[in-house]
C-alpha cells in the first residue's frame, strides 16, 4: 500500500529554526505561527485526530506516531509527507521570507524525516508566489531522489495554468518530478478566496466547497493552458478536494470544449483524455454517500475512477480515511490500483520501490 | 449469557480520564460523564467506521435555538476522535445520524472498582 497524503508537523520549533537563513530567523521565530498566514476562520475543534488528547504525549503528525499508526498499523510500503501547514508558505505576503522558509522546510524535512524514517518519501515546497525562485529551489532540492513531487497550495492568486507558474513545472519535468497540488490555503494571505464569492464563513463552508472548487478551477486551468502539451512527461495529483463531482465537471468540460475549443485550440483531444493521461486525485475524503456507494462508483468508473484514483489517509487529520475502510468500500477490481499501483506509476522511478 | 466483568479500579479512571478494557473479543471504554458524576461504558467502536470511538472527548454539544446563536446542551456527549461524530452517552445513538447506534453497557461500582456488564 502506498499512502500518497500523510502529514507532518513542525513540533519543535527551535530544531526548525535552526534551519532558516540566521538573518530571516529572528523574523520567523517572533512572528505567530512561523509567520505563515491564517485562515479567516477557524476549525470548530482542531485539525488533528483526537486520540489520545487526554493522554500525555499527544503529538499528532509527529515522527514515532506516524510510524506507528499510519506505516506500520497498514502495513504501508510507502508514505508520502506533505507539509501541514506550511504548504501554504507560498500565499505569504513576501517572497524573500517564502524563499527561505521553502528552503529551510526542504532541508529539515531531508534530515529529521528522510533520513529517520526510509518508508517515507518527501515533498518539495516552493515558494509559488515567485515562479523563478520557485524553480530554483525545486531544482536544489530535487539533487536528493527522496524527493518525489513538488508540492503545491490549491490556495493561490491565480490558477496554476497561467504561464507565470510555467517555471515550477518546466522545473518538476526536468527533475522528474511530479506535481502534487493539495488543498489548503484557499482565502489565505494573498490567496483568491475560497468558492469565488468571497471569504467563506465557516470552516464547514471550506471543507465542503472551498477545499473542492480550488482544485476544480486548478484541474480545469491546468488543461486549458496546455501545460500537458507543454510537458508531456508531466503528471499532476489532486489532492484532498474531494472525488464525487470530478464526472460532472469532466462531462461539463468536454461539452464546453467542443463548443468553445477555439479559445484553447492547442487542446486537440477531449480534456477528459488529457485528465486520464496526466491527472490522478487522492482518495481521502471520499465522500460519505449514506447507502449510495454503488452509484459512486459507477460514476467515478465513467471517469477513469479505477485508473486515476491514488490512495491517501490524510493522517492525521481529524477527517482522515482508515486504509482498511476504504479497501472495503472500494470495488475489487480496483483495489490493488488504488491502493498501490497507480501511485507507484505516477511517482515512477523516484519513489525508489526497489529500495524499500 | 451477559456477566458483570471487573475491570478497573475507580482510581484508575480518575487518573487516567477512561478505561478501555477488553471484554470477550470486544473493547468496550468506560468514561466518566461530568454532569452528574455518573460513569458510562460504550463500545469502543464507532458505527461509523469503526474509529475508536470512546478515545474522543466528552463534552457538551451545541444548539442553536436561531441562526447566530450557540448555547450547549444540558448533557455531555461523546465526540469520536474521528471526523467529530456525536453519540448519546447513555443510549449509544449518534446525534449526527439517528440511524446508527453504539452499544451501552451497565456500569457499577464495587468496593471502589469498575464492572461492566457485558
Amino acid at each position: 500500500m502506498i499512502d500518497c497524503d500523510i502529514h507532518h508537523v513542525v513540533a519543535d520549533q527551535d530544531e526548525f529554526l535552526s534551519y532558516l537563513d540566521p538573518g530571516q530567523r529572528e523574523w520567523f521565530k517572533t512572528r505567530g505561527d512561523l509567520g505563515l498566514p491564517g485562515y479567516p476562520w477557524s476549525h470548530p475543534f482542531g485539525f488533528a485526530l483526537e486520540d489520545g488528547l487526554h493522554e500525555p504525549g499527544y503529538a499528532p503528525g509527529a515522527l514515532e506516531r506516524i510510524g506507528r499508526e499510519a506505516l506500520d498499523a497498514y502495513g504501508a510500503e510507502i508514505g508520502i509527507l506533505h507539509a501541514n501547514d506550511a504548504s501554504t508558505v507560498s500565499l505569504m505576503a513576501s517572497p524573500y521570507r517564502a524563499a527561505a522558509f521553502a528552503r529551510a522546510h526542504n532541508d529539515w524535512v531531508r534530515d529529521r524525516w528522510l533520513d529517520d524514517e526510509p518508508r517515507l518519501r518527501g515533498s518539495i515546497l516552493c515558494p509559488a508566489q515567485d515562479p523563478l525562485a520557485a524553480a530554483r529551489e525545486i531544482r536544489r532540492a530535487a539533487e536528493d531522489d527522496r524527493f518525489v513531487e513538488v508540492l503545491l497550495c490549491a490556495g493561490s492568486e491565480r490558477p496554476y495554468g497561467e504561464p507565470r507558474y510555467l517555471p515550477i513545472f518546466e522545473a518538476a519535468a526536468e527533475c522528474g518530478l511530479q506535481v502534487a497540488i493539495h488543498t489548503s490555503g484557499e482565502g489565505m494571505g494573498i490567496a483568491a478566496p475560497g468558492g469565488g464569492v468571497g471569504p467563506h464563513t465557516f470552516y464547514i463552508e471550506w471543507h465542503t466547497v472551498g477545499s473542492a472548487t480550488s482544485v476544480m478551477s486548478h484541474m480545469v486551468s491546468l488543461i486549458c493552458n496546455g501545460l500537458f502539451e507543454r510537458f508531456p512527461t508531466l503528471k499532476v495529483m489532486l489532492l484532498e478536494g474531494g472525488v464525487a463531482w470530478l464526472p460532472g465537471l469532466l462531462w461539463r468540460l468536454d461539452t464546453n470544449w467542443r463548443g468553445l475549443r477555439a479559445e484553447v485550440p492547442w487542446i486537440e483531444r477531449k480534456p477528459s483524455e488529457i485528465l486520464r493521461d496526466h491527472i490522478r486525485f487522492s482518495t481521502q475524503p471520499l465522500e460519505h454517500t449514506d447507502g449510495n456507494d454503488e452509484l459512486l462508483f459507477e460514476m467515478l468508473d465513467a471517469a477513469g475512477g479505477p485508473d486515476i484514483l491514488c490512495f491517501a489517509s490524510d493522517y492525521p487529520h481529524w477527517d482522515w480515511d482508515d486504509p482498511k475502510h476504504v479497501l472495503t468500500r472500494l470495488p475489487k477490481d480496483w483495489r490493488d490500483r488504488v491502493m498501490h499501483d497507480n501511485a507507484a506509476a505516477f511517482y515512477g522511478e523516484r519513489l525508489g520501490l526497489a529500495r524499500v | 449469557m451477559r456477566e458483570w466483568h471487573d475491570v478497573a479500579p475507580v482510581a484508575q479512571l480518575d487518573r487516567d480520564g477512561r478505561i478501555i478494557a477488553r471484554i470477550g473479543g470486544r473493547e468496550i471504554g468506560v468514561l466518566r460523564d461530568s454532569t452528574d458524576d455518573s460513569l458510562k461504558a460504550l463500545r469502543n467502536r464507532c458505527p461509523h467506521v469503526g474509529s475508536p470511538l470512546c478515545r474522543g472527548s466528552v463534552r457538551r454539544r451545541e444548539r442553536g435555538s436561531a441562526p447566530g446563536r450557540y448555547e450547549l446542551e444540558p448533557g455531555n456527549v461523546l465526540r469520536c476522535p474521528h471526523h467529530g461524530w456525536e453519540f448519546d452517552l447513555s443510549t449509544g445513538v449518534c446525534l449526527d445520524d439517528p440511524a446508527m447506534r453504539v452499544a451501552v453497557y451497565e456500569v457499577r461500582v464495587v468496593d471502589d472498582r469498575i464492572h461492566v456488564l457485558a
